[in-house]
């Protein structure tokens, strides 16, 4: 069967337990909701399907399943991975600290050039909030990484946060299609089709 | 049933019955009967207060690709198995995939909503 996509990319959240990685995970989109026989067992992953530039793109986003607790992510779940995004908590002092302790776990086990986003989540906590904005964007900017506040709880920027993860992903691969001819490329171009001029960003759920 | 089938395919978009995430695109899966135990979303009692954990279900569509899903949530693994839930309110199981077969991706029809979309 034709393929129906024209991308696929592999996405992980990291960082601490308990800064919403989950929720940032489950709610992509509104109406959450706490079945019992899956909020039981677990999501282990979810596919998500996009357009950019008109191409459909796949997104497979993991979780990692509680083996942050461990404060190290091994190599095995790194695997394949093209974009992460890093995520702490505005309420939690800690959990912004330690981004720096997963930016170095990712540098040790993840592919060099693994796109990184950091989320500042629960935006919606303001009255709670220990991490300000501008420690966020200052962190992010060492690291030369994008960085965006979200609130799964209240669905602020958690979808604009995975299209702008998902598009420089997009972009450095359109970049590298460039330099090398399509059949030495790896990248996982489906179609292989020849790039398109890029206009005005514009995107939309499907 | 027959009129959500066209040439064996699903004719219209298979979404979630709660909050209309869109799970799979007109004529991306085949139909298929095969007896599946499903876990019910929600607890059930009957009139004499036993509780029933599940139903086996048989109609489903099924695609050789976890990739021809538009939007869909896979459980962690239980006894070989991974549950579809819905990608949007996680509500689930809709569907069924036995890690051992990479091959087959069942959704239940009757615990979807078929619906027409101009687009």
């Amino acid at each position: 069967m034709a393929k129906t996509y024209d991308f696929l990319f592999k996405l992980l959240l990291i960082g601490d337990s308990g800064v919403g990685k989950t929720c940032v995970l489950f709610r992509f989109s509104e109406d959450a909701f706490n079945s019992t026989f899956i909020s039981t067992i677990g999501i282990d992953f979810k596919i998500r399907t996009i357009e950019l530039d008109g191409k459909k793109i796949k997104l497979q986003i993991w979780d990692t399943a509680g083996q942050e607790r461990f404060r190290t992510i091994t190599t095995a779940y790194y695997r394949g991975a093209m974009g992460i995004m890093l995520v702490y908590d505005i309420t939690n002092d800690k959990s912004f600290e330690n981004i720096k302790n997963w930016i170095r776990n990712i540098e040790e086990h993840a592919s060099s050039d693994v796109e990184k986003m950091v989320l500042g989540n629960k935006c919606d906590m303001e009255d709670r909030r220990l991490v300000s904005k501008e420690r966020g964007t200052q962190l992010a900017t060492e690291y030369g990484i994008k960085f965006m506040e979200t609130s799964a709880k209240a669905s602020i920027n958690v979808e604009e946060a995975f299209f702008t993860l998902a598009r420089d992903i997009k972009l450095k691969m359109d970049k590298k299609l460039e330099q090398s001819s399509p059949q030495a490329s790896t990248a996982i171009h489906v179609t292989q089709q020849p790039k398109q001029s890029r206009g005005f960003f514009r995107c939309t759920i499907l | 049933m027959d009129d959500l089938i066209e040439d064996g395919k699903n004719n219209k978009w298979v979404m979630c019955k709660f909050c209309e995430s869109k799970i799979l695109r007109p004529s991306t899966a085949s139909y298929e009967e095969r007896e599946l135990f499903l876990p019910f979303m929600q607890k059930k009692k009957d009139l004499a207060g036993t509780e029933h954990k599940g139903e086996t279900l048989k109609r489903h569509w099924l695609v050789a690709d976890m990739f021809a899903f538009e939007n869909v949530g896979f459980s962690m693994t239980v006894d070989s198995i991974k549950y579809l839930a819905c990608a949007d309110c996680e509500r689930g199981p809709i569907g069924w995939h036995d890690i051992n077969d990479k091959t087959k991706f069942y959704i239940a029809v009757e615990r979807v909503e078929h619906r027409q979309i101009t687009q």
